[in-house]
């Protein structure tokens, strides 16, 4: 759900990014550019000759197609025909149709459906060191020895909220929270009670723990997800086990929130339910796409101590898969337009803040439309410190939202929940190809 | 392609019937019998249509639906959620068609409609807004009854408050059922349970409810298979929670297919299922004395 939100906010947030402009994209010139990766747009596609290719996402036809009308500028020999097809539909569509030979050449990738569609990807046609030299985190899409998507945007979450509830508790920018201790004293300041009910939540986790504490944290406590095989789930962790406890005391011990107050916590924030909350970044262009009364400032995770092995978990946004049983012409076509989107640095911001990731290239960290994102600006100082586990299975997400209403709800202790979890995840993935790449952290233990 | 040993006027007629005939015989071959098959196959490996793999696995995916106490817990829900259901569907759909059949009830046609309404309204969107009325903080049901209840999310209530919804938006079929049942009993059966000075309940005991007894038999078994397929409303009210306490056994089949992709062991508990649903249909006809 939270992803299909997501991407229906896309087309939304390019009005907010303000970078609704077809011309940045083709540079207006025909001189190469780009980093390492160039991309010349004096090389003639197709021989000249008239070409038609799909490209095929769930969202965003806009931002899809300011990149298309860039590259039709400099080639306007190729058709790129853009084709939306709803996420719920997405799916199971694309591999369908990758399967047989009537398959887009291009097609947006999420890595959360990564087993689905790796059998059906060409290799890009750049060589790793230069993807390497100019992106981050290529290496954990390395599949013997060759790269078929890699990320344009890394994902991750920070806290949020609400100025005008915080300024009404007496708190300033000074006493915006480094660590977890701080953050829950400052939680009850501003959680607002009357009697035991609760008018006002200091914070809100409902319905998304699972995704924004659960997975993520136990990097701060120095634990991976997956055990060093890679592939065993590593849910009954003291580290987990301590993140399960600390989220339980929030609610049962402070009461700044209540298991009950409000079904999700985002919506719970939008409302003016809630002061604080902790989300991915698109959450940004949710508060302002749909929550726009809502004046709120975000900050930087806390840790547990100041110097975390990591602050938390990352997800990348998928640059284009290529369709491998198409055409061999429509193949090239897809191969150079693939070049064109990462070497073009104006794209790779439209994009970043489209969907308010934070750019994989490694050139624009410092990019100052970038850094202008509050969302994006408070992740810069650490990005290095963010580590993807891989594209995880959807039973791990699952299985542990399971554990904590187990918790939560059902009365079910913390070992119990997290084992039974565990167990689910093992039986689940016991087919599945999924490799950890945590242990391509840069800092690694 | 038929012999003729049948009344048919004509060899227009008889090739008429024959082309109505084929086509049915294709459309449920290729639509039925053919994915029956191929899901029967299926039920035997670890199949993934999106991803190309389908690899033999034997009884494995029934070995692990016999084992898995997630089935277990889910088919225990099923049969509650279905038997309250299906009570509650009959009862009201009875009680309220006979109120309606009442020679005092004026707008009969007016009742039937608005009884029916909930019954042609999308699960889905009927869901929605029962979700919405169960909101613990804005929900009308919390103020109405000013009660402080997280209805979907407590592990007591979750089920409870998504049967009520499925009795609400189902019961309306039944009693246009119930209905049709009532006027097309036997008057002179009536007459003579009057004659003979029959009270009200007496009339409704043992002449009225006997002989709608095979309306009750087509109720109670169009609402068993639909009730052991029933997930929509908990894909959108609890999608299974709070844990798994909502977890009926075609929500499982739905999460196994569609969400994990394990189309091999979703098959494997379709067949379970289905078998189930079989058995459950047949018990029915035992108990009503209807079997032949």
């Amino acid at each position: 759900m939270k992803k299909k939100i997501f991407a229906a906010l896309m087309a939304a947030s390019l009005a907010v990014s303000g970078l609704a402009v077809n011309s940045v994209y083709a540079e207006g010139n025909m001189e190469p550019f780009g980093d390492t990766v160039k991309y010349d747009p004096s090389v003639e596609i197709n021989n000249g000759e008239d070409i038609t290719v799909e490209l095929w996402e769930w969202g965003s036809d806009d931002l899809f197609q300011q990149v298309i009308d860039g590259y039709t500028e400099i080639h306007p020999n190729v058709t790129i025909k853009l084709v939306n097809n709803p996420w719920e539909d997405y799916w199971t569509k694309l591999p369908l149709s990758l399967d047989g030979d009537k398959g887009p050449a291009i097609f947006n990738v999420h890595n959360s459906y990564h087993e689905n569609l790796i059998n059906y990807m060409a290799p890009l046609d750049i060589p790793v060191e230069d993807l390497e030299a100019d992106f981050t985190g290529v290496e954990a899409h390395v599949i013997d020895g060759q790269v078929y998507y890699i990320d344009y945007g890394m994902m991750t979450g920070s806290v949020y909220y609400n100025k005008a509830m915080w300024e009404e508790a007496g708190l300033t920018e000074e006493d915006i929270p480094k660590t977890w201790d701080e953050f829950r004293e400052v939680a009850k300041k501003l959680t607002i009670k009357d009697g035991d009910r609760i008018i006002q939540a200091g914070l809100s986790f409902n319905d998304d723990f699972h995704q924004n504490y659960l997975l993520g944290l136990n990097y701060q406590l120095g634990e991976n997800l997956f055990q060093e095989d890679g592939k065993t789930p590593n849910m009954t962790s003291d580290a987990m086990k301590q993140v399960m406890q600390m989220l339980v005391d929030m609610y049962e011990v402070d009461g700044v929130g209540s298991k009950d107050f409000g079904e999700k916590s985002a919506d719970t924030f939008g409302q003016g339910m809630s002061a604080m909350v902790l989300q991915w970044g698109h959450y940004y262009n949710t508060l302002n796409t749909t929550w726009t009364d809502i004046d709120f400032g975000v900050f930087e995770i806390p840790t547990f101590d100041g110097d975390p092995y990591a602050y938390n978990r990352y997800n990348g946004e998928s640059t284009f898969g290529i369709n491998k049983n198409a055409p061999e012409d429509q193949q090239a076509v897809a191969q150079d337009f693939v070049k064109y989107f990462l070497a073009n640095d104006d794209a790779q911001v439209a994009f970043n803040l489209a969907m308010s990731t934070f750019p994989a290239k490694k050139s624009l960290a410092d990019d100052e439309r970038i850094l202008a994102n509050p969302s994006l600006k408070v992740l810069s100082e650490h990005i290095d410190h963010y580590i993807w586990p891989g594209p995880m299975p959807a039973t791990v997400e699952n299985s542990l939202k399971k554990a904590g209403q187990d918790i939560f709800f059902n009365g079910v202790d913390i070992d119990t929940a997290l084992q039974e979890a565990q167990d689910n995840m093992i039986r689940d993935m016991k087919n599945s190809s999924f490799q950890s790449v945590e242990n391509l952290y840069a800092y690694a233990k | 392609m038929f012999r003729k040993s049948h009344p048919l006027q004509s060899k227009s007629e008889i090739l008429l019937r024959n082309i109505v005939v084929l086509v049915m015989v294709v459309f449920f071959t290729v639509f039925l019998i053919v994915p029956i098959g191929i899901a029967f196959a299926g039920s035997f490996h670890e199949w993934n249509p999106l991803s190309g793999t389908y690899r033999f696995l034997g009884l494995e995916n029934y070995k692990e639906v016999f084992t898995s106490a997630l089935f277990g817990k889910s088919m225990l829900n099923t049969l509650i959620f279905s038997v309250v259901v299906i009570i509650f569907r009959v009862g009201l759909g009875l009680g309220i068609a006979y109120a309606i059949y009442s020679p005092l009830i004026r707008l009969k046609s007016f009742f039937r409609a608005v009884y029916y309404m909930p019954v042609v309204t999308p699960m889905v969107a009927v869901a929605f807004v029962w979700k919405f009325m169960y909101n613990p903080q804005i929900g009308v049901i919390n103020q109405i009854f000013h009660l402080d209840l997280n209805w979907l999310m407590n592990p007591k209530t979750a089920l409870l408050a998504v049967m009520i919804m499925t009795i609400w938006k189902d019961f309306g079929y039944a009693v246009v059922m119930y209905m049709a049942g009532l006027y097309s009993l036997p008057s002179d059966a009536l007459e003579a349970a009057k004659v003979d000075g029959a009270n009200a309940w007496q009339t409704f005991r043992y002449i009225t409810f006997p002989l709608l007894k095979p309306m009750t038999l087509f109720v109670v078994i169009t609402s068993i298979i639909a009730y052991i397929q029933a997930y929509v409303q908990i894909l959108i009210m609890t999608e299974g929670g709070p844990g798994t306490a909502t977890y009926l056994a075609s929500y499982i089949i739905y999460d196994e297919a569609f969400v994990k992709y394990n189309f091999g062991y979703a098959s494997a508990l379709s067949f379970v299922l289905f078998v189930v649903t079989a058995a459950f249909t047949l018990l029915s006809f035992k108990v009503s004395g209807t079997e032949e």
